[in-house]
């Protein structure tokens, strides 16, 4: 295509001539890369350094990495601790994903349209309150002379108080407290916008109920489902408070009395504040979130 | 409002206007000169030329995609261009940012600001620079009295019903005394009878301004019954500029021809030359013309024939043309009637007639009839591009 | 399968939808109902029997301070450090949604990614950096890295909100001889304020509840949550209750405010800004 070249001039357009951009963007900008993208590098560097005489001094030893791979299944357990997180955590937000789906539904397709909103914030409102204090009265709750025990045995259910507090399943409860909000807000906003009419013309079409929810409801709510289990997931992987207030620091669970990795980082550091070892622990937190956001993402490749 | 200023060799106009020296033409308020508009690879707007009068209303038309809303946006200087120039009053402005042009718009969906009331929305232009408040406060008054809206200065925009909101989106575009006035679809988003009313009220407003109107448009109708002068673009290009009545009667391609709706294109070859008359042989039968221009036998043409100037006939009449065809059906309008007829080749011919209601419910569905016409009434068109 | 026998199926699935919402709500409230009810009890021990009712906690933890100066601490920080990332997001929403530029898929993942990166992580690296420059212990240490979270949710929302704004809004504050300072001021960020609001309530409550990276580099002057670990840690006391009383009722405050704010953007329908 030929164009005419006979008073050739820039082209000039308000968004390409603006320098606003610049404004608004250099900023944000500059703050991330000091107080975000630093810090990360500097983390990982730490992680090289070594102590002497209670102080961090910069360098570049491997001393952190050999020492927690020479640990790895001996004292301080690391590999288990790892284990017994990524446990933790996929079970929770299986668990999520499976009492939150079905709460999400009852929200679209039973609440009348107009009490819609008020039924979603009143399903959203612990979300907006202090996430330890919520732990701290389920401790209440769970204790083995808590409200439920006692109810339980008023009522003659149970003989001996159940041991939840101090388990993964306390864990994982306090977990669930925290995710159901937002999975039940992220479900509940992928199910409002599943055309209702798809699900008319699947019965009229001839399906059963149980057709309609399998082969039109749970394809189209993929994403959302998608979305809840990753943010499910990395939230889990990286909560401390759980862990140590319902969990007890060493839960047990299917897999044994193991620590979260989370919680050993926590306490590690709380112990010795050696940040050169801290910084190591953390650095294989990131690859191991790393790891498990790339098997995600083909995991969700693959399936597209 | 004299029509008689009109501009009818713009081509040539403007290609003079390009090379000669800049002193500014005073009768002429906005020219575009040899503009291109491409997007990367993509070239959108093809060598467009075209200068608008002082006090002109001016509809640019054509389907959707036609590069008619990207011609208003670089008038306006919401979008660049990649070669050639754009001058208002003389000045050339194709570098100016669009916040220094004062050449406003009308939008679509109206664009009024949702957090201010009318009164602040018609200010808006005269608050932004040195404007007193003592002087802007009776411009808005005025504005809002030449648009009938005292009544509603204090409202909130959401309050407003769509010719409302027509009104003060004018009226905030009029406040800072424009040169020109820009408008790009303006009635799409109104109710159907509101259309016609505010036709009528937007070209007496221009008239009583003397101010250039540019109008964007897809609608023929809002074209044809407020321009002066009409531009039919097509994928980019402008395929022809000028009154209604010269679009509507001499069509100056088979895009034009065909996008104004009312015609009938019958292809063909030309077997005959005469002094006055064009022979042309068509596979619906011969067809006589008129034709100023020089045609030679073998030459491949378009008869164009207008739908309201056909006769429709259950018998043969004397006729210079005449066809014989099947009704289809027919669409009613008012008073006029749209009959749809099929030749015997399987052509569809459209045929518009004032015609009372009783009289075409006479003629069943698939009457054989005799379409008829006169030889001046047929224009020709070159091969088709 | 007979009519008669669907609709008594889907009778009863209807019914156990409602009994399973019932119980969903119930455990949703239950500890917030905990909290709020035991800060009343005057056994020392938050368990049944219902031994009677006191003010007893609240006053002391009126007395004992160290809560409150939390409270204080936090409430000093949480607003400060929404308020910065909510400025800082609002310039970034608006250019990401106005510009197009090379390179801005990678800036926008930068800008979004802070808040995918587990807390703990963060705090052990803000603690690092901090620690060299002699930032470390203080408030505004905390400050400093809670706007880092919180600018993401600032950009997520702003821009939900600025993707409903019409493209032709803006320019029509140009084209009415606006500079792109002014429109900005004058049309863009009234339209954005609902987006604003909301933003600044959801970072105020994250930065409010954040414990990770507080712990880490707070140092002595801890923030509420930290103040309530610590607590945790050394005696149970009812007066966790009735702190717990407190935030709930400010939390009432903020539902109110995501009630107006936030749900109707959420919920809106996206408009088209071009037809």
């Amino acid at each position: 295509m030929q164009i005419p070249f006979t008073r050739p001039q820039a082209s000039w357009t308000p968004d390409r001539a603006s320098r606003l951009k610049y404004l608004c963007l250099v900023p944000v900008v500059l703050y991330d890369s000091i107080f975000f993208l630093l810090p990360l590098v500097f983390l990982i560097w730490i992680g090289f350094w070594s102590v002497e005489n209670y102080r961090a001094v910069p360098g570049f030893s491997i001393a952190n990495y050999s020492d927690i791979f020479g640990q790895f299944f001996s004292r301080s357990r690391y590999a288990y601790a790892i284990a017994q997180s990524v446990w933790v955590s996929a079970t929770t937000t299986l668990l999520g994903l499976l009492l939150c789906y079905p709460f999400a539904l009852g929200l679209v397709f039973l609440v009348p349209a107009r009490l819609q909103r008020f039924a979603l914030v009143l399903a959203i409102a612990p979300f907006w309150t202090s996430y330890i204090l919520r732990l701290y009265a389920w401790q209440t709750v769970i204790n083995t002379n808590g409200l439920l025990n006692t109810v339980l045995l008023r009522l003659g259910w149970i003989d001996v108080p159940l041991q939840i507090i101090f388990t993964q399943m306390g864990t994982r409860i306090g977990l669930l407290h925290y995710l159901a909000p937002i999975m039940i807000l992220i479900l509940y906003l992928v199910l409002r916008n599943i055309d209702q009419t798809l699900l008319r013309a699947s019965e009229n079409l001839g399906a059963t109920l149980w057709q309609s929810f399998w082969r039109v409801l749970v394809p189209l709510s993929k994403p959302g489902l998608v979305y809840c289990a990753v943010f499910g997931s990395i939230i889990s992987l990286g909560d401390v408070l759980s862990g140590i207030v319902l969990g007890g620091g060493t839960g047990k669970s299917l897999l044994g009395s193991f620590p979260l990795f989370s919680t050993v980082i926590l306490n590690e550091y709380a112990a010795s504040t050696n940040l050169p070892r801290t910084s190591a622990l953390a650095t294989l937190l990131i690859a191991m979130m790393v790891m498990i956001l790339v098997l995600g993402l083909q995991f969700a490749a693959v399936d597209e | 409002m004299s029509h008689a200023s009109i501009a009818q060799t713009t081509a040539q106009a403007t290609a003079q206007t390009t090379l000669a020296s800049p002193i500014p033409m005073t009768t002429t308020d906005l020219e575009l000169c040899q503009i291109a508009k491409c997007y990367g690879q993509q070239q959108v707007l093809h060598d467009i030329n075209l200068s608008v009068k002082a006090g002109e209303f001016v509809a640019i038309m054509g389907p959707s995609g036609c590069g008619k809303t990207t011609l208003l946006n670089i008038i306006a200087g919401l979008e660049g261009i990649s070669t050639g120039a754009v001058r208002l009053r003389g000045q050339d402005i194709t570098r100016l940012p669009v916040n220094q042009r004062n050449t406003p718009m009308v939008w679509q969906h109206f664009a009024l600001f949702p957090h201010l009331t009318v009164r602040q929305n018609i200010a808006f232009g005269l608050t932004l620079g040195k404007h007193r408040q003592r002087e802007i406060a009776p411009k808005v008054q005025t504005m809002a009295g030449l648009m009938h809206l005292e009544e509603l200065l204090d409202r909130r925009i959401s309050q407003l019903s769509g010719g409302q909101k027509q009104r003060v989106a004018i009226a905030r575009a009029l406040i800072t005394e424009p040169p020109i006035l820009l408008l790009d679809e303006p009635m799409s988003a109104l109710d159907p009878h509101l259309r016609v009313r505010m036709q009528g009220e937007l070209k007496r407003l221009q008239q009583t301004l003397g101010i250039a109107f540019i109008y964007v448009t897809h609608n023929q109708n809002e074209a044809f019954s407020m321009a002066d002068r009409i531009v039919v673009m097509n994928q980019g290009r402008i395929e022809q500029v000028g009154t209604p009545a010269e679009i509507y009667t001499q069509p100056a391609t088979h895009f034009v021809a065909e996008f104004v709706g009312n015609n009938n294109l019958f292809d063909g070859t030309v077997i005959e030359v005469n002094a006055t008359t064009v022979t042309v042989q068509c596979p619906q039968g011969k067809i006589y013309a008129h034709s100023e221009q020089n045609h030679a036998p073998g030459d491949r043409v378009t008869a164009v024939v207008p739908a309201d100037r056909l006769r429709l006939t259950p018998q043969p009449v004397p006729a210079q043309n005449i066809i014989q065809a099947s009704l289809r059906g027919c669409e009613f309008m008012g008073s006029q009637v749209i009959y749809w007829l099929e030749t015997a080749t399987g052509y569809e011919v459209k045929v518009m007639r004032q015609e009372a209601f009783s009289d075409s419910l006479a003629l069943p569905i698939n009457a054989e009839l005799y379409l008829s016409w006169e030889t001046e009434d047929t224009m020709l068109l070159g091969e088709r591009g | 399968m007979t009519r008669q026998h669907q609709s008594w199926f889907r009778h009863s699935l209807a019914a156990s939808g409602w009994v399973y919402l019932a119980l969903g709500y119930g455990l949703l409230m239950l500890p917030i109902l905990t909290l709020v009810i035991f800060s009343f009890e005057t056994s020392r021990f938050p368990t049944l029997p219902w031994t009677g009712w006191t003010w007893d906690w609240y006053r002391q933890l009126l007395s004992d301070g160290k809560l409150l100066q939390a409270l204080r601490a936090s409430l000093l920080v949480s607003p400060l450090a929404a308020g910065i990332a909510t400025i800082l997001g609002f310039f970034a929403a608006y250019a990401l949604n106005r510009f197009e530029f090379p390179g801005k898929k990678v800036l926008t993942i930068l800008l979004i990614v802070p808040i995918l990166v587990p807390p703990l992580i963060l705090g052990v690296a803000f603690l690092g950096l901090l620690s060299r420059i002699n930032l470390q212990g203080h408030l505004h240490s905390i400050l400093l890295c809670h706007v880092v979270i919180l600018i993401p949710t600032a950009i997520a929302l702003i821009t939900l909100r600025l993707m409903q704004m019409p493209k032709a809004i803006e320019q029509a504050a140009w084209n009415l001889g606006a500079t792109e300072w002014q429109a900005l001021w004058r049309v863009v960020l009234p339209w954005s304020i609902p987006g604003i609001a909301g933003a600044f309530l959801l970072a105020f409550t994250f930065s409010f509840d954040e414990f990770v990276i507080a712990w880490f580099v707070s140092g002595f002057e801890p923030t509420l949550p930290v103040s309530i670990y610590n607590f945790l840690g050394s005696n149970l006391s009812p007066a966790l209750n009735a702190v717990g009383t407190i935030v709930f009722l400010m939390s009432v405050l903020l539902l109110i405010g995501v009630e107006l704010l936030l749900l109707p953007m959420l919920l809106a329908q996206p408009t088209k800004s071009e037809p």
